[in-house]
Protein backbone atom coordinates (compact mmCIF):
# COMPACT_ATOMS: atom_id res chain seq x y z
CA UNK A 1 0.00 0.00 0.00
CA UNK A 2 2.22 3.02 -1.21
CA UNK A 3 1.51 6.27 -0.61
CA UNK A 4 -1.07 6.29 2.23
CA UNK A 5 -2.27 9.46 3.30
CA UNK A 6 -0.85 11.71 6.28
CA UNK A 7 -3.31 13.20 8.55
CA UNK A 8 -2.76 16.87 9.66
CA UNK A 9 -5.12 17.57 12.22
CA UNK A 10 -5.73 21.42 12.36
CA UNK A 11 -5.55 24.59 10.10
CA UNK A 12 -3.97 26.72 11.69
CA UNK A 13 -0.25 28.17 11.08
CA UNK A 14 1.59 25.29 11.97
CA UNK A 15 -0.90 22.87 10.26
CA UNK A 16 -1.60 24.54 6.53
CA UNK A 17 2.39 24.54 6.58
CA UNK A 18 2.34 21.09 7.32
CA UNK A 19 0.05 19.91 4.70
CA UNK A 20 1.42 22.20 1.94
CA UNK A 21 5.13 20.64 3.19
CA UNK A 22 3.72 17.21 2.79
CA UNK A 23 2.31 18.20 -0.54
CA UNK A 24 5.26 19.57 -1.77
CA UNK A 25 6.94 16.31 -1.39
CA UNK A 26 4.74 14.54 -3.47
CA UNK A 27 2.76 13.08 -0.70
CA UNK A 28 -1.21 12.85 0.11
CA UNK A 29 -2.31 15.29 2.76
CA UNK A 30 -5.97 15.04 4.60
CA UNK A 31 -5.95 18.23 6.19
CA UNK A 32 -8.81 18.48 8.80
CA UNK A 33 -10.10 21.20 10.87
CA UNK A 34 -13.45 21.71 13.10
CA UNK A 35 -13.81 25.45 12.07
CA UNK A 36 -15.77 25.76 8.55
CA UNK A 37 -12.35 27.78 7.67
CA UNK A 38 -8.83 27.37 7.75
CA UNK A 39 -6.43 29.45 9.28
CA UNK A 40 -6.81 28.66 13.13
CA UNK A 41 -6.49 30.88 15.89
CA UNK A 42 -5.27 33.96 13.92
CA UNK A 43 -8.61 34.06 11.96
CA UNK A 44 -10.92 33.06 15.01
CA UNK A 45 -9.62 35.29 17.19
CA UNK A 46 -9.19 38.01 14.57
CA UNK A 47 -6.21 38.68 15.04
CA UNK A 48 -5.36 42.19 13.69
CA UNK A 49 -1.30 42.39 12.26
CA UNK A 50 0.80 39.06 12.83
CA UNK A 51 3.62 39.65 15.05
CA UNK A 52 6.54 40.60 14.49
CA UNK A 53 6.00 41.46 10.78
CA UNK A 54 2.62 43.75 11.70
CA UNK A 55 1.32 41.88 8.25
CA UNK A 56 -2.17 41.92 7.97
CA UNK A 57 -3.35 38.73 9.40
CA UNK A 58 -5.74 37.55 7.21
CA UNK A 59 -3.97 38.50 3.81
CA UNK A 60 -1.05 36.21 5.58
CA UNK A 61 -2.81 33.68 6.45
CA UNK A 62 -4.33 33.61 3.02
CA UNK A 63 -1.17 33.10 1.15
CA UNK A 64 -0.92 30.38 3.37
CA UNK A 65 -4.46 28.86 3.02
CA UNK A 66 -4.42 29.36 -1.09
CA UNK A 67 -1.01 26.69 -1.04
CA UNK A 68 -3.46 24.16 0.28
CA UNK A 69 -6.90 25.29 -1.41
CA UNK A 70 -7.07 23.53 -5.11
CA UNK A 71 -3.88 21.51 -4.39
CA UNK A 72 -4.75 17.89 -5.82
CA UNK A 73 -2.13 16.34 -2.51
CA UNK A 74 -4.98 18.36 -0.43
CA UNK A 75 -7.90 16.73 0.86
CA UNK A 76 -9.64 19.47 3.16
CA UNK A 77 -12.09 18.19 5.56
CA UNK A 78 -13.45 21.55 7.27
CA UNK A 79 -16.06 20.94 10.24
CA UNK A 80 -14.65 18.21 10.75
CA UNK A 81 -12.96 15.70 14.38
CA UNK A 82 -11.47 13.00 14.59
CA UNK A 83 -12.56 10.82 17.36
CA UNK A 84 -10.93 7.62 17.48
CA UNK A 85 -7.95 5.96 16.10
CA UNK A 86 -7.35 1.96 15.63
CA UNK A 87 -4.06 0.15 14.87
CA UNK A 88 -0.33 2.09 14.59
CA UNK A 89 1.56 3.79 12.17
CA UNK A 90 1.94 3.13 9.31
CA UNK A 91 -1.39 1.68 9.26
CA UNK A 92 -3.52 3.50 11.54
CA UNK A 93 -7.68 3.99 11.07
CA UNK A 94 -8.63 7.08 11.76
CA UNK A 95 -12.67 8.20 12.70
CA UNK A 96 -13.65 11.45 11.48
CA UNK A 97 -16.99 12.89 12.21
CA UNK A 98 -18.13 15.77 10.48
CA UNK A 99 -22.21 16.63 10.36
CA UNK A 100 -22.72 13.95 7.87
CA UNK A 101 -21.63 11.28 10.14
CA UNK A 102 -18.34 9.19 10.82
CA UNK A 103 -15.94 8.27 8.26
CA UNK A 104 -13.32 6.29 8.34
CA UNK A 105 -9.99 6.45 6.90
CA UNK A 106 -6.64 4.04 6.35
CA UNK A 107 -3.39 7.20 6.98
CA UNK A 108 0.10 6.56 7.05
CA UNK A 109 1.32 9.17 9.44
CA UNK A 110 -0.19 12.24 11.86
CA UNK A 111 0.34 15.88 12.53
CA UNK A 112 -0.85 17.21 15.34
CA UNK A 113 -1.15 20.71 15.19
CA UNK A 114 -4.10 21.78 17.21
CA UNK A 115 -2.17 24.59 18.86
CA UNK A 116 -3.22 26.09 22.31
CA UNK A 117 -6.24 28.37 23.83
CA UNK A 118 -5.62 31.73 25.51
CA UNK A 119 -5.38 31.86 29.07
CA UNK A 120 -9.05 32.50 30.72
CA UNK A 121 -8.62 35.59 32.74
CA UNK A 122 -11.41 34.51 35.27
CA UNK A 123 -8.38 31.92 36.33
CA UNK A 124 -6.02 35.07 37.14
CA UNK A 125 -5.01 35.36 41.38
CA UNK A 126 -4.73 38.57 41.45
CA UNK A 127 -7.66 40.81 41.07
CA UNK A 128 -8.30 41.92 37.86
CA UNK A 129 -12.02 41.56 37.56
CA UNK A 130 -12.11 40.91 33.83
CA UNK A 131 -15.58 40.15 33.97
CA UNK A 132 -16.75 42.81 36.53
CA UNK A 133 -15.31 45.73 34.48
CA UNK A 134 -15.98 46.39 30.58
CA UNK A 135 -13.08 48.46 30.36
CA UNK A 136 -10.42 45.77 31.58
CA UNK A 137 -10.05 43.66 28.01
CA UNK A 138 -7.64 40.77 26.89
CA UNK A 139 -5.04 41.02 23.84
CA UNK A 140 -7.57 39.07 22.31
CA UNK A 141 -10.25 41.77 22.80
CA UNK A 142 -7.72 44.57 21.64
CA UNK A 143 -6.73 42.14 18.80
CA UNK A 144 -10.07 42.45 17.54
CA UNK A 145 -11.37 45.96 17.92
CA UNK A 146 -7.57 46.93 15.85
CA UNK A 147 -8.64 44.36 13.28
CA UNK A 148 -11.59 46.77 13.27
CA UNK A 149 -9.75 50.08 13.03
CA UNK A 150 -11.85 51.18 15.86
CA UNK A 151 -9.78 51.56 19.79
CA UNK A 152 -12.30 52.17 21.93
CA UNK A 153 -13.17 51.99 26.00
CA UNK A 154 -15.86 49.58 25.68
CA UNK A 155 -17.96 51.21 28.53
CA UNK A 156 -18.38 54.42 26.67
CA UNK A 157 -17.40 53.71 22.99
CA UNK A 158 -15.00 57.10 23.36
CA UNK A 159 -11.49 57.00 22.39
CA UNK A 160 -9.27 55.99 25.63
CA UNK A 161 -6.33 58.55 26.99
CA UNK A 162 -4.77 56.01 28.84
CA UNK A 163 -4.76 52.66 28.26
CA UNK A 164 -1.78 49.89 29.56
CA UNK A 165 -0.87 46.51 29.41
CA UNK A 166 -0.25 43.79 32.03
CA UNK A 167 2.03 41.27 30.97
CA UNK A 168 2.10 37.40 32.19
CA UNK A 169 -1.54 37.09 32.84
CA UNK A 170 -1.65 33.32 33.55
CA UNK A 171 1.72 32.54 32.58
CA UNK A 172 5.03 31.95 34.87
CA UNK A 173 2.81 31.79 37.80
CA UNK A 174 3.27 29.11 40.48
CA UNK A 175 -0.50 29.74 42.05
CA UNK A 176 -2.19 28.94 38.87
CA UNK A 177 0.23 26.19 38.14
CA UNK A 178 1.29 27.35 34.58
CA UNK A 179 4.79 27.97 35.60
CA UNK A 180 6.03 28.41 31.81
CA UNK A 181 6.18 31.86 29.76
CA UNK A 182 3.97 32.01 26.79
CA UNK A 183 6.49 33.41 24.35
CA UNK A 184 4.48 35.98 22.15
CA UNK A 185 2.51 38.07 24.38
CA UNK A 186 5.46 40.31 24.94
CA UNK A 187 6.27 40.84 21.00
CA UNK A 188 1.75 41.02 20.90
CA UNK A 189 1.69 43.85 23.59
CA UNK A 190 4.16 45.44 22.37
CA UNK A 191 3.13 45.46 18.89
CA UNK A 192 -0.83 46.14 19.87
CA UNK A 193 1.17 49.08 21.85
CA UNK A 194 2.31 50.70 18.68
CA UNK A 195 -0.95 50.27 16.56
CA UNK A 196 -2.91 52.32 19.50
CA UNK A 197 -0.60 54.76 19.69
CA UNK A 198 -0.32 54.63 16.09
CA UNK A 199 -4.24 54.95 16.08
CA UNK A 200 -4.59 57.89 18.73
CA UNK A 201 -1.33 59.53 18.93
CA UNK A 202 -3.15 61.67 22.47
CA UNK A 203 -3.12 57.94 24.09
CA UNK A 204 -0.58 57.55 26.70
CA UNK A 205 0.32 53.83 26.58
CA UNK A 206 2.04 51.88 29.58
CA UNK A 207 2.92 48.36 29.64
CA UNK A 208 3.63 46.45 33.00
CA UNK A 209 5.89 43.92 32.99
CA UNK A 210 8.34 41.13 34.92
CA UNK A 211 10.64 40.97 32.27
CA UNK A 212 10.17 41.94 28.62
CA UNK A 213 10.71 38.97 26.48
CA UNK A 214 11.93 40.53 23.11
CA UNK A 215 14.34 37.57 21.27
CA UNK A 216 15.99 38.66 18.34
CA UNK A 217 14.84 40.96 16.06
CA UNK A 218 11.85 41.15 18.19
CA UNK A 219 13.82 43.22 20.23
CA UNK A 220 15.03 46.53 18.02
CA UNK A 221 12.15 46.15 15.50
CA UNK A 222 9.40 45.92 18.30
CA UNK A 223 10.86 47.29 21.70
CA UNK A 224 13.18 49.81 20.22
CA UNK A 225 10.55 51.02 17.83
CA UNK A 226 7.84 51.13 20.78
CA UNK A 227 9.63 52.90 23.03
CA UNK A 228 12.18 55.37 20.94
CA UNK A 229 9.25 56.30 17.79
CA UNK A 230 5.90 55.47 19.20
CA UNK A 231 7.02 56.98 23.09
CA UNK A 232 5.13 53.39 25.01
CA UNK A 233 6.01 53.48 28.67
CA UNK A 234 7.38 50.48 29.57
CA UNK A 235 7.25 50.33 33.65
CA UNK A 236 9.21 47.19 35.35
CA UNK A 237 6.31 46.16 38.04
CA UNK A 238 3.12 43.92 37.91
CA UNK A 239 -0.15 45.05 39.02
CA UNK A 240 -1.50 43.70 42.00
CA UNK A 241 -5.28 44.86 41.52
CA UNK A 242 -7.83 46.75 39.76
CA UNK A 243 -10.27 48.48 41.30
CA UNK A 244 -13.25 51.15 39.85
CA UNK A 245 -13.04 54.62 40.95
CA UNK A 246 -15.56 57.32 39.34
CA UNK A 247 -16.35 56.09 36.07
CA UNK A 248 -12.62 54.66 35.76
CA UNK A 249 -10.74 52.24 36.57
CA UNK A 250 -7.56 52.25 38.36
CA UNK A 251 -4.47 50.24 38.30
CA UNK A 252 -2.09 49.54 41.56
CA UNK A 253 1.35 48.63 41.25
CA UNK A 254 5.09 49.31 42.35
CA UNK A 255 7.52 50.73 39.38
CA UNK A 256 9.97 48.53 41.00
CA UNK A 257 13.10 50.55 39.17
CA UNK A 258 11.45 53.81 41.01
CA UNK A 259 11.19 51.87 44.08
CA UNK A 260 7.90 54.14 44.12
CA UNK A 261 3.97 53.01 44.85
CA UNK A 262 1.71 53.74 41.78
CA UNK A 263 -1.84 53.88 41.18
CA UNK A 264 -2.88 54.97 38.06
CA UNK A 265 -6.47 55.46 36.51
CA UNK A 266 -6.76 53.79 33.08
CA UNK A 267 -9.14 54.37 30.55
CA UNK A 268 -8.57 50.68 28.97
CA UNK A 269 -6.57 47.74 30.99
CA UNK A 270 -5.57 44.81 28.48
CA UNK A 271 -4.64 41.74 30.11
CA UNK A 272 -1.83 40.31 28.53
CA UNK A 273 -3.32 36.21 28.32
CA UNK A 274 -0.65 33.63 27.76
CA UNK A 275 -1.17 30.29 26.01
CA UNK A 276 -2.44 26.98 27.80
CA UNK A 277 -3.06 23.92 25.30
CA UNK A 278 -5.81 23.77 23.81
CA UNK A 279 -9.20 20.79 24.10
CA UNK A 280 -8.15 19.87 21.13
CA UNK A 281 -4.44 19.25 21.82
CA UNK A 282 -5.51 17.04 25.23
CA UNK A 283 -8.48 15.21 23.02
CA UNK A 284 -5.61 14.29 20.77
CA UNK A 285 -3.02 13.30 23.34
CA UNK A 286 -6.17 10.82 24.48
CA UNK A 287 -7.51 9.30 20.99
CA UNK A 288 -3.56 8.41 19.92
CA UNK A 289 -2.12 7.95 23.56
CA UNK A 290 0.35 10.73 23.39
CA UNK A 291 2.69 11.34 26.58
CA UNK A 292 1.86 14.70 27.91
CA UNK A 293 4.90 17.12 29.15
CA UNK A 294 4.90 18.29 32.86
CA UNK A 295 3.14 21.61 31.90
CA UNK A 296 0.09 19.92 29.98
CA UNK A 297 1.19 19.91 26.28
CA UNK A 298 1.83 17.40 24.25
CA UNK A 299 5.68 15.95 24.62
CA UNK A 300 8.02 15.56 22.26
CA UNK A 301 10.77 13.25 22.57
CA UNK A 302 14.15 14.81 21.78
CA UNK A 303 14.86 17.84 23.34
CA UNK A 304 15.84 20.99 21.84
CA UNK A 305 17.30 18.23 19.07
CA UNK A 306 13.98 16.82 17.96
CA UNK A 307 10.98 19.36 18.29
CA UNK A 308 8.21 17.44 16.53
CA UNK A 309 8.58 13.68 17.14
CA UNK A 310 6.06 12.38 19.98
CA UNK A 311 6.50 8.62 21.94
CA UNK A 312 4.14 7.21 19.38
CA UNK A 313 5.66 5.70 16.14
CA UNK A 314 4.45 7.92 13.26
CA UNK A 315 2.59 10.79 15.01
CA UNK A 316 4.46 14.20 14.90
CA UNK A 317 3.35 17.51 16.46
CA UNK A 318 3.62 21.05 15.31
CA UNK A 319 2.75 24.70 16.67
CA UNK A 320 1.71 25.29 20.13
CA UNK A 321 0.55 21.74 19.97
CA UNK A 322 3.98 21.12 22.45
CA UNK A 323 3.95 24.44 24.33
CA UNK A 324 4.03 28.07 23.74
CA UNK A 325 5.23 29.08 20.09
CA UNK A 326 5.38 32.07 17.97
CA UNK A 327 4.44 32.41 14.80
CA UNK A 328 7.98 31.40 13.36
CA UNK A 329 8.19 28.44 15.64
CA UNK A 330 4.55 26.99 14.25
CA UNK A 331 5.67 27.46 10.65
CA UNK A 332 9.08 25.90 11.19
CA UNK A 333 7.92 23.05 13.45
CA UNK A 334 4.70 22.45 10.52
CA UNK A 335 7.77 22.45 7.91
CA UNK A 336 9.88 19.60 10.38
CA UNK A 337 6.81 17.75 10.90
CA UNK A 338 5.71 17.47 7.18
CA UNK A 339 9.26 16.33 6.26
CA UNK A 340 9.64 13.67 9.12
CA UNK A 341 5.95 12.33 8.49
CA UNK A 342 6.93 11.90 4.56
CA UNK A 343 10.15 10.06 5.78
CA UNK A 344 8.39 7.75 8.12
CA UNK A 345 5.63 6.69 5.41
CA UNK A 346 8.51 6.86 2.77
CA UNK A 347 10.57 4.02 5.32
CA UNK A 348 7.40 2.16 5.79
CA UNK A 349 6.69 1.82 1.96
CA UNK A 350 10.62 0.71 1.36
CA UNK A 351 10.02 -1.76 3.61
CA UNK A 352 6.93 -2.92 2.26
CA UNK A 353 8.81 -2.93 -1.29
CA UNK B 1 -1.15 63.34 36.69
CA UNK B 2 1.89 62.08 37.94
CA UNK B 3 1.41 58.10 38.04
CA UNK B 4 3.25 58.03 41.62
CA UNK B 5 1.64 58.01 44.74
CA UNK B 6 4.10 59.98 46.42
CA UNK B 7 4.33 62.19 43.37
CA UNK B 8 5.80 65.89 44.60
CA UNK B 9 5.08 69.48 43.10
CA UNK B 10 1.55 68.22 42.28
CA UNK B 11 0.77 72.54 42.80
CA UNK B 12 2.43 73.27 39.95
CA UNK B 13 0.32 73.85 36.85
CA UNK B 14 1.21 70.88 34.58
CA UNK B 15 1.41 73.35 31.66
CA UNK B 16 4.43 74.67 33.22
CA UNK B 17 6.24 71.63 33.87
CA UNK B 18 5.16 70.68 30.33
CA UNK B 19 6.44 74.16 28.57
CA UNK B 20 10.05 73.37 30.69
CA UNK B 21 10.02 69.36 29.16
CA UNK B 22 9.40 70.85 26.16
CA UNK B 23 12.65 73.12 26.29
CA UNK B 24 14.83 70.04 26.88
CA UNK B 25 13.72 68.31 23.97
CA UNK B 26 14.11 70.85 22.10
CA UNK B 27 17.30 71.14 22.34
CA UNK B 28 19.49 70.76 19.25
CA UNK B 29 21.41 67.97 21.03
CA UNK B 30 18.58 66.05 22.22
CA UNK B 31 17.82 63.17 19.61
CA UNK B 32 21.22 61.88 19.76
CA UNK B 33 21.29 62.42 23.26
CA UNK B 34 18.09 60.22 24.51
CA UNK B 35 16.93 56.54 22.10
CA UNK B 36 15.05 54.14 25.01
CA UNK B 37 15.70 53.86 28.23
CA UNK B 38 16.58 49.86 29.77
CA UNK B 39 16.38 50.60 32.88
CA UNK B 40 19.75 48.41 33.47
CA UNK B 41 21.41 50.29 35.55
CA UNK B 42 24.92 50.61 33.92
CA UNK B 43 25.12 54.19 34.06
CA UNK B 44 24.49 54.42 38.16
CA UNK B 45 26.97 51.43 38.47
CA UNK B 46 29.86 53.59 36.70
CA UNK B 47 28.76 56.95 38.36
CA UNK B 48 30.49 58.58 41.23
CA UNK B 49 28.01 60.80 42.34
CA UNK B 50 25.68 57.92 42.78
CA UNK B 51 28.23 56.35 45.61
CA UNK B 52 28.00 59.26 47.71
CA UNK B 53 24.64 60.92 46.90
CA UNK B 54 21.29 59.71 46.35
CA UNK B 55 21.25 60.14 43.07
CA UNK B 56 20.61 57.97 39.64
CA UNK B 57 21.52 58.88 36.48
CA UNK B 58 19.21 55.98 35.19
CA UNK B 59 16.25 57.96 36.24
CA UNK B 60 16.99 60.87 34.00
CA UNK B 61 17.44 58.63 31.50
CA UNK B 62 14.08 56.44 31.62
CA UNK B 63 11.68 59.34 33.32
CA UNK B 64 12.65 61.32 29.95
CA UNK B 65 12.81 58.32 27.56
CA UNK B 66 8.89 57.97 28.86
CA UNK B 67 7.89 61.58 28.57
CA UNK B 68 7.15 61.02 32.73
CA UNK B 69 6.30 65.23 32.66
CA UNK B 70 5.68 65.11 36.17
CA UNK B 71 8.42 63.33 37.43
CA UNK B 72 10.52 65.09 34.69
CA UNK B 73 9.67 68.40 36.87
CA UNK B 74 10.74 66.78 40.09
CA UNK B 75 14.10 65.75 38.97
CA UNK B 76 14.97 69.72 37.46
CA UNK B 77 13.81 70.69 41.10
CA UNK B 78 15.97 68.28 43.25
CA UNK B 79 18.65 66.04 41.72
CA UNK B 80 19.51 67.63 38.30
CA UNK B 81 22.42 69.22 40.48
CA UNK B 82 23.82 66.29 42.17
CA UNK B 83 25.72 64.86 38.65
CA UNK B 84 29.49 65.60 38.35
CA UNK B 85 29.48 66.11 34.68
CA UNK B 86 32.29 63.53 34.55
CA UNK B 87 29.85 61.52 31.42
CA UNK B 88 31.07 57.49 33.06
CA UNK B 89 27.23 56.77 32.48
CA UNK B 90 27.97 56.96 28.76
CA UNK B 91 28.72 53.68 28.40
CA UNK B 92 25.10 52.72 27.95
CA UNK B 93 24.04 49.92 25.04
CA UNK B 94 21.62 52.19 23.67
CA UNK B 95 23.73 54.83 23.58
CA UNK B 96 22.08 57.09 25.56
CA UNK B 97 23.88 59.70 27.10
CA UNK B 98 22.68 60.88 30.81
CA UNK B 99 25.15 63.08 31.27
CA UNK B 100 23.74 65.38 28.65
CA UNK B 101 20.42 64.86 29.76
CA UNK B 102 21.60 66.73 32.85
CA UNK B 103 23.44 69.40 30.90
CA UNK B 104 20.63 70.45 28.96
CA UNK B 105 18.08 70.00 31.76
CA UNK B 106 20.51 72.39 33.66
CA UNK B 107 20.58 74.85 31.51
CA UNK B 108 16.90 75.21 31.04
CA UNK B 109 16.46 75.32 34.64
CA UNK B 110 19.47 77.96 34.97
CA UNK B 111 17.60 79.92 32.53
CA UNK B 112 13.91 80.32 34.11
CA UNK B 113 15.85 80.84 36.97
CA UNK B 114 14.46 77.79 38.87
CA UNK B 115 15.09 78.31 43.05
CA UNK B 116 16.87 74.81 42.60
CA UNK B 117 19.28 76.34 40.32
CA UNK B 118 19.80 79.28 42.51
CA UNK B 119 20.47 77.26 45.60
CA UNK B 120 22.95 75.14 43.71
CA UNK B 121 24.98 78.10 42.30
CA UNK B 122 25.08 79.99 45.57
CA UNK B 123 28.04 78.47 46.96
CA UNK B 124 29.84 79.89 43.53
CA UNK B 125 28.88 83.31 43.40
CA UNK B 126 32.84 84.28 44.10
CA UNK B 127 33.66 81.42 41.63
CA UNK B 128 31.25 83.15 38.58
CA UNK B 129 32.57 86.48 39.33
CA UNK B 130 36.05 85.26 38.98
CA UNK B 131 35.96 83.21 36.03
CA UNK B 132 33.04 85.95 34.20
CA UNK B 133 35.61 88.87 35.28
CA UNK B 134 38.88 87.47 34.75
CA UNK B 135 38.82 83.99 33.26
CA UNK B 136 40.68 82.37 36.01
CA UNK B 137 39.41 79.87 39.12
CA UNK B 138 41.36 79.22 41.79
CA UNK B 139 43.74 81.53 43.12
CA UNK B 140 47.42 81.21 44.87
CA UNK B 141 45.89 83.07 47.74
CA UNK B 142 43.48 81.01 48.20
CA UNK B 143 45.77 78.40 49.52
CA UNK B 144 46.12 78.92 53.26
CA UNK B 145 46.62 76.43 55.97
CA UNK B 146 43.51 76.85 57.60
CA UNK B 147 41.53 75.99 54.54
CA UNK B 148 43.81 72.93 53.50
CA UNK B 149 44.67 71.28 56.49
CA UNK B 150 45.50 68.00 54.41
CA UNK B 151 47.79 69.38 52.06
CA UNK B 152 50.48 69.19 55.01
CA UNK B 153 52.94 71.65 56.33
CA UNK B 154 54.17 73.00 52.97
CA UNK B 155 51.26 74.73 52.82
CA UNK B 156 51.96 77.16 55.64
CA UNK B 157 55.50 77.95 54.30
CA UNK B 158 54.61 78.36 51.06
CA UNK B 159 51.58 80.76 51.70
CA UNK B 160 53.86 83.19 53.86
CA UNK B 161 55.84 84.09 51.76
CA UNK B 162 53.37 83.54 48.59
CA UNK B 163 55.21 86.86 46.80
CA UNK B 164 58.27 85.51 46.87
CA UNK B 165 57.28 80.96 45.59
CA UNK B 166 55.46 82.75 42.73
CA UNK B 167 58.55 84.85 41.67
CA UNK B 168 60.26 81.72 41.56
CA UNK B 169 58.06 80.42 38.71
CA UNK B 170 59.87 80.96 35.43
CA UNK B 171 56.58 82.66 33.24
CA UNK B 172 56.40 86.45 34.55
CA UNK B 173 52.75 86.38 33.69
CA UNK B 174 52.66 83.29 37.06
CA UNK B 175 54.24 86.08 39.42
CA UNK B 176 50.48 86.66 40.82
CA UNK B 177 49.45 85.96 44.21
CA UNK B 178 45.15 86.99 44.05
CA UNK B 179 45.04 85.67 40.44
CA UNK B 180 46.22 82.22 38.88
CA UNK B 181 48.01 84.00 36.12
CA UNK B 182 48.52 87.39 34.76
CA UNK B 183 45.00 88.41 33.04
CA UNK B 184 45.25 91.45 30.27
CA UNK B 185 42.56 93.60 30.59
CA UNK B 186 41.69 93.12 26.46
CA UNK B 187 41.61 89.53 27.60
CA UNK B 188 38.73 90.70 30.28
CA UNK B 189 37.08 93.22 27.84
CA UNK B 190 36.49 90.11 25.65
CA UNK B 191 35.92 87.62 27.91
CA UNK B 192 33.24 90.27 28.75
CA UNK B 193 32.22 90.57 25.53
CA UNK B 194 31.96 86.70 25.18
CA UNK B 195 29.50 86.24 27.90
CA UNK B 196 27.48 89.38 26.83
CA UNK B 197 26.93 88.27 23.47
CA UNK B 198 26.32 84.41 24.17
CA UNK B 199 23.58 85.30 26.65
CA UNK B 200 25.75 84.24 29.60
CA UNK B 201 25.66 87.19 31.25
CA UNK B 202 21.72 87.32 31.37
CA UNK B 203 21.33 83.81 32.60
CA UNK B 204 23.90 85.15 35.80
CA UNK B 205 21.18 87.93 35.78
CA UNK B 206 18.47 85.49 36.93
CA UNK B 207 20.43 82.95 38.98
CA UNK B 208 22.39 85.87 40.88
CA UNK B 209 21.73 89.42 40.68
CA UNK B 210 23.74 90.51 43.18
CA UNK B 211 26.72 88.90 41.53
CA UNK B 212 25.45 90.30 37.74
CA UNK B 213 25.04 94.08 39.00
CA UNK B 214 28.75 93.83 40.72
CA UNK B 215 30.11 91.89 37.46
CA UNK B 216 28.25 94.54 35.09
CA UNK B 217 30.02 97.30 37.47
CA UNK B 218 33.52 96.84 37.50
CA UNK B 219 33.53 95.43 33.43
CA UNK B 220 31.61 98.47 32.04
CA UNK B 221 33.79 100.60 33.94
CA UNK B 222 36.82 99.42 32.35
CA UNK B 223 35.05 99.53 29.35
CA UNK B 224 34.85 103.31 30.07
CA UNK B 225 38.68 103.60 30.93
CA UNK B 226 39.37 102.12 27.79
CA UNK B 227 36.93 104.42 25.87
CA UNK B 228 34.73 101.32 24.66
CA UNK B 229 31.38 102.00 23.79
CA UNK B 230 29.48 99.01 25.40
CA UNK B 231 27.27 98.35 22.34
CA UNK B 232 29.97 98.49 19.51
CA UNK B 233 31.42 95.10 20.41
CA UNK B 234 32.80 94.56 16.98
CA UNK B 235 35.67 97.78 17.65
CA UNK B 236 36.63 95.97 20.40
CA UNK B 237 37.27 92.42 19.15
CA UNK B 238 39.00 94.32 15.99
CA UNK B 239 41.73 96.25 18.40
Amino acid sequence: MPNLPILVIGGGPAGLEAARGIADLGYNAILVDKAEFLGGTPISADYAAITPDMRNTEEAMNEMIEKVTDNPLVDIRLNTIVTASEGEAPNLNVTLKNGKGDETINVGSIVVATGFQHFDPGKETQMYGYYEYDDVITLVDAERMLKAGDFVRPSTGEKPKQVCFIQCVGSRDRQIGNFWCSKVCCGIATKEAIEIRHLLPDCRVFVFYIDMRMYGFWEDELYWKAQEEYKVNFIRGIVTEITQRGDTVVVKGEDTTMGRPMEVPMDVVILSVGMEPSEGTKEMSKIFDIPLESHGFIETIGGALNTVETQVPGVFAAGATTGPADLEDSISTGGSAAMKSCAFVRKADLKLA
Amino acid sequence: MSIYKDAKYMDVPYEEKQKLFQEVKDDMRWDTTLYGCYECGICVAACPSARFYDFSPRVFAQIMAREDVDTFYELLNDSVWDCSQCFSCTRCPRQNNPGTIITIMREVAVNHGLSSAKKALQAYSRIIYKIMSTGTQVAPDMLQPDFFPDWGPDVKAVSENLDVWRRAIPPETMHTTELAWDVSEKTRLELYMIWKLTGNLEMIEKIDEGIFMILEEVMEELLDEHGYDIDDFENVLED
